[in-house]
């Protein structure tokens, strides 16, 4: 899950950012986000649910692992033992979980 | 005459445990850069969050929704996409290390998967890119 996470940020999240994060607030293009109605529709499409849960869940798993070990790098031996390693893995599981419940309880399942 | 030779008593094995200075990371710009790279995880996690928290805002209604606009937003947005473009370029130029194929029975070149990962990031940033776009409105 480390090299499907990273594989996943690597090719997705840039253009999400770009688009979402700078053209969209800057005004620069239209983008779904920015009005409600164009965004909980295309949000409760099944097919966009599931993207948006791989997109978030995956990458999680890939920051865990690196996160982890920038700790080691750092020179912080607790960062090898088994309680630092519940809080990275079970706080992507915990995200994973969480981006379950969004994305059931936010819009309604639809095709259209 | 006879020479007696005292056995020394064994000792235990120790191990070898190099001393590393916390700040190792800053002396050379490689080891710097190495650290950054392992880094990155964390401004895209923050901006992830940030998306789920997007989604999840949608779900009270269109009285309670508006995009964010802010200028700090932008700036924490631009932070976050140089960071994602740096985990994006170290990630996939390892591809060529990482992956090995064969195409009848000749090793592809290191450099063609490198360019088949390049390519592939351009054409999912040019379809998620036009999904984004395209169904704004």
């Amino acid at each position: 899950m480390f090299a499907q996470g990273g594989v996943l940020a690597a090719l997705l999240i840039p253009v999400h950012i770009l688009v979402q994060g700078v053209l969209g607030p800057l005004g620069i293009v239209t983008v779904v986000d920015r009005h409600y109605d164009t965004w909980i529709s295309i949000l409760g499409n099944p097919i966009v649910k599931l993207y948006l849960l791989v997109l978030i869940s995956l990458p999680f798993f890939h920051f865990a692992h690196r996160l982890r070990y920038l700790l080691v790098d750092l020179g912080i031996p607790a960062a090898k033992g088994l309680p630092v390693q519940v809080v990275f893995y079970g706080g992507a599981v915990l995200v994973t979980l969480v981006a379950v419940w969004v994305l059931l309880t936010t819009a309604p399942l639809s095709l259209g | 005459m006879s020479i007696e030779v005292e056995a020394a008593p064994p000792t235990a094995t120790r191990t070898y445990r190099p001393a590393m200075g916390r700040g190792w990371w800053t002396r050379k710009s490689h080891y710097f850069w190495y650290m950054v790279r392992e880094f990155t995880a964390l401004p895209l996690a923050l901006w992830l969050l940030w998306l789920l928290f997007e989604i999840q805002r949608a779900g009270r209604g269109a009285s309670g929704y508006y995009p964010p606009s802010s200028t700090p937003f932008v700036i924490f947005s631009v932070i976050c996409l140089l960071f994602a473009l740096y985990h994006s370029f170290t990630f996939l130029s390892l591809a060529g290390v990482i992956l090995h194929f064969k195409v009848l029975d000749k090793p592809v070149a290191s450099r063609l998967i490198v360019l088949s990962q390049f390519g592939g990031w351009l054409v999912a940033s040019i379809v998620i890119g036009a999904v984004l776009i395209g169904f704004g409105r």
